[in-house]
């Protein structure tokens, strides 16, 4: 039975925004460029107050709440930019690390509609990004995010439906979007059956353990199971078969580390379940490996929707025209970076240095540059 | 030597093929020992000066706009000058050379950036990264050896045009931009039948279209802003440009044409390894001395040697490397061309002034 509820408005769109918009595109023109750079005008609003911008959503840390050992919690204030999430995105936090700009992905824990948002970093071991944030980043820091992304969300609000029974299964630092999932649920009155299952290892390394337990104390019909790993056994589809009998009755929302996912998406199969089951994987980013010299690679351009296949130690260029594409090029020697382009995924060998990197969203250039896995470039 | 070695000038004349790839694997270590550690410190040299630059020009406008009388007047010019100087040199082209490209922000991005100068920023990408960069000093391929107006070389064929060469010379120096801005038509290659009239066309508009933005700016639009002061302006405005323009010819000329420069054949260049190139930019190209102020208002040009072999590293560490880069010459018996400023561009006087005669014909 459908269930209806209450929209909530997780869309905003201010008096800023109108005015930010059109003010951008006068100033991005040519001939007020020529005149007054953007990053000019920029630059010179950050003076006058870190959160002011015209075409950044940048946040203010109110909070940084220590979750478990290896967890925070960095509560934000967005400026007046940010369009609002629904429940089950991410943003992309940036910052610039020793000169360089970095990036990475975060699910938003934080009620959609909510003020200040709110997402979660683990502490990887030798990651850079989660350990400078553990480490550097402390109330009143400013961060720039990017609007709230991603399919992994309940169903629209303005649809007014959402399925009449629901499973919520996480692990790890997965929870993060079904917390949101969770907060909005519970902000909008669904009356529906949830039942919320959470995979971690031990009671130490559950996030949210306070806000979950008051969730639980003020929603009765929330039906929650906490599943730690350490001193219940390792978490398989059959304890999951036992926990939620009812599992092809439910609509499904999955989230975590890639075991459990590939377990669960085993189980649908398995099981031939017909009810649908979303899920999202957070991937830590890691060094792909690099394939061994000779093994045929798949390049893609994305914009221009063009690719090939080539194996070889040629620089992409060189592949590339051999390919029948012309990209723009210059020097061919790595001197004048006519043919620099964005490299979104893949591993990559610069030729000059013999460096490999697996960066996502790095500059290559394509001259001095052998792909040493399947690569897409924005071009 | 075998045929296809490519010959040297005699200062690199001297050196094996082994000594040619030990010379390149050391002046790789030079580049790898500063391009390994770039970070904060680079970030924020390059966005201090352009926040000079941005503060330099502010104050510039400002004299000249509201200033009363002849000093504030001069100061006015002084600062917008300097601001120019900053922008192009310093900031501009050092980033369009893609010394910052590595900060991931775009808008020190090479491939995007876009100067206060009547040179087209992609035109530019063009005609210095990948003509003059790489074929540094080729007779026929670096079209900035003299600029297609100037002779610099007795391998240049003399014409009685260039009995006007002095004074050619001192109409470039004072409008340099447009010089440098007209440089990527290639009006000579198109008027021989070189170039396809579309694609001079195309570069013709991007050119005056860069022109007229910047003389909307400078000459008309901040002139009208500033009411009855408009003559103050405008003529502020085309002295700052002049001073840039005059400034930027004579560090750019003491890069390339100073005394003992080599000027290379094509035939001379094919087959290079690194290491030749290397030998290439390094025989090309002559340093200026001076302190950092003078390094900054050169871009760093005045490390034009370290800036050749090295046109993607943030310019500021030139002067870290100079003294590694000058050592490495002395031990391969190379010449390191570097002088003051007058020296320098005495050299180039000369020179210039020189290849204004005719070649006297040899003695039969």
């Amino acid at each position: 039975m459908p269930h209806t509820f209450v929209p909530l408005s997780t869309h905003r769109s201010g008096w800023v925004q109108s005015f930010a918009a059109p003010v951008t595109r006068v100033l991005q023109h040519p001939w007020v460029e020529s005149i007054v750079r953007l990053s000019a005008v920029e630059a010179s609003l950050q003076v006058l107050h870190p959160l002011l911008s015209l075409t950044e959503v940048r946040a203010r840390v109110v909070k940084v709440v220590d979750e478990t050992p290896s967890t925070k919690t960095f509560v934000l204030q967005p400026n007046a930019l940010w369009e609002g999430a629904q429940a089950g995105q991410f943003v992309q936090v940036r910052q610039e690390i020793n000169g360089r700009r970095v990036q990475r992905m975060y699910s938003l824990s934080s009620r959609p509609g909510a003020r200040r948002i709110a997402f979660t970093v683990k502490r990887q071991s030798g990651g850079q990004v989660s350990n400078h944030m553990h480490d550097h980043v402390k109330v009143g820091d400013v961060l720039t995010i990017s609007q709230a992304m991603g399919e992994f969300v309940l169903p629209d609000a303005h649809f007014n439906f959402l399925p009449a029974k629901m499973l919520l299964l996480s692990g790890g630092s997965g929870i993060t979007p079904v917390m949101a999932m969770l907060r909005s649920l519970q902000a909008q009155g669904y009356r529906g059956d949830v039942t919320f299952v959470h995979v971690c290892r031990a009671h130490g390394d559950l996030i949210f353990a306070s806000t979950l337990k008051d969730l639980a104390a003020r929603w009765p019909a929330l039906r929650l199971i906490l599943h730690f790993d350490a001193s219940q056994g390792r978490f398989t589809a059959d304890t999951l078969l036992h926990l939620v009998p009812d599992l092809h009755e439910r609509s499904t929302w999955l989230c975590g580390p890639s075991g459990l996912m590939e377990a669960v998406h085993q189980l649908w199969i398995d099981h031939a379940i017909a009810a649908p089951l979303q899920s999202e994987r957070f991937v830590a980013f890691a060094l792909l490996p690099a394939a061994a010299p000779g093994t045929p690679v798949q390049v893609r351009f994305i914009t221009s929707q063009r690719g090939f296949t080539t194996q070889g130690a040629a620089p992409l260029l060189v592949q590339a025209e051999q390919a029948g594409l012309n990209p723009k090029h210059g020097c061919r020697i790595g001197i004048c970076r006519s043919c620099q382009c964005v490299k979104t995924s893949g591993t990559v060998e610069n030729l000059q240095t013999g460096a490999l990197s697996s960066v996502p969203n790095e500059l290559i250039r394509l001259c001095i540059t052998a792909a040493r896995s399947d690569v897409t470039l924005d071009l | 030597m075998s045929l296809a070695t490519p010959t040297h000038s005699a200062e690199s004349a001297h050196l094996s093929r082994a000594q040619i790839a030990q010379f390149e694997i050391e002046v790789n270590a030079i580049r790898d020992s500063v391009m390994n550690n770039l970070g904060q410190a680079d970030v924020d040299h390059i966005r201090n000066m352009i926040r000079i630059c941005r503060a330099s020009e502010i104050g510039g406008r400002a004299l000249l706009h509201f200033g009363i009388g002849p000093l504030s007047w001069i100061a006015g010019v002084l600062a917008l000058a300097s601001a120019k100087i900053l922008d192009n040199m310093e900031i501009g082209h050092n980033v369009m050379h893609g010394q910052y490209d590595w900060t991931g922000d775009p808008s020190l991005n090479s491939q995007k950036f876009e100067w206060d100068i009547a040179c087209d920023g992609e035109q530019w990408r063009h005609s210095h990264n990948v003509m003059h960069h790489t074929y540094t000093n080729i007779l026929g391929k670096d079209r900035d050896l003299g600029y297609s107006l100037l002779r610099m070389t007795d391998a240049q064929k003399w014409k009685p045009r260039h009995w006007f060469q002095p004074i050619a010379n001192l109409l470039l120096a004072a409008g340099f931009q447009y010089g440098v801005g007209s440089h990527d038509l290639e009006i000579g290659r198109y008027k021989h039948g070189g170039m396809p009239k579309e694609e001079f066309k195309g570069r013709l508009d991007r050119f005056v279209g860069k022109v007229k933005k910047q003389w909307f700016k400078d000459y008309l639009l901040f002139p009208a802003l500033a009411l009855w002061s408009a003559p103050r302006v405008l003529a502020g405005n085309f002295l700052a440009n002049l001073i840039r323009n005059l400034w930027t010819y004579v560090i750019i000329f003491c890069g390339h044409f100073t005394e003992g420069v080599a000027i290379y054949r094509e035939e001379d260049c094919r087959n290079e390894t690194k290491g030749d190139w290397y030998l290439r930019q390094l025989s090309g190209s002559s340093n200026l001395t001076g302190g950092r102020f003078f390094h900054i208002m050169s871009g760093h040009l005045s490390h034009q040697i370290e800036h050749h072999l090295f046109p993607d590293m943030p310019a500021h560490r030139y002067t870290e490397i100079a003294p590694q880069v000058q050592a490495l010459c002395r031990r391969y018996g190379l010449f390191y061309n570097t002088g003051s400023l007058f020296k320098q561009y005495l050299a180039v006087m000369k020179r210039i002034l020189t290849h204004t005669l005719p070649p006297k014909r040899a003695v039969a």
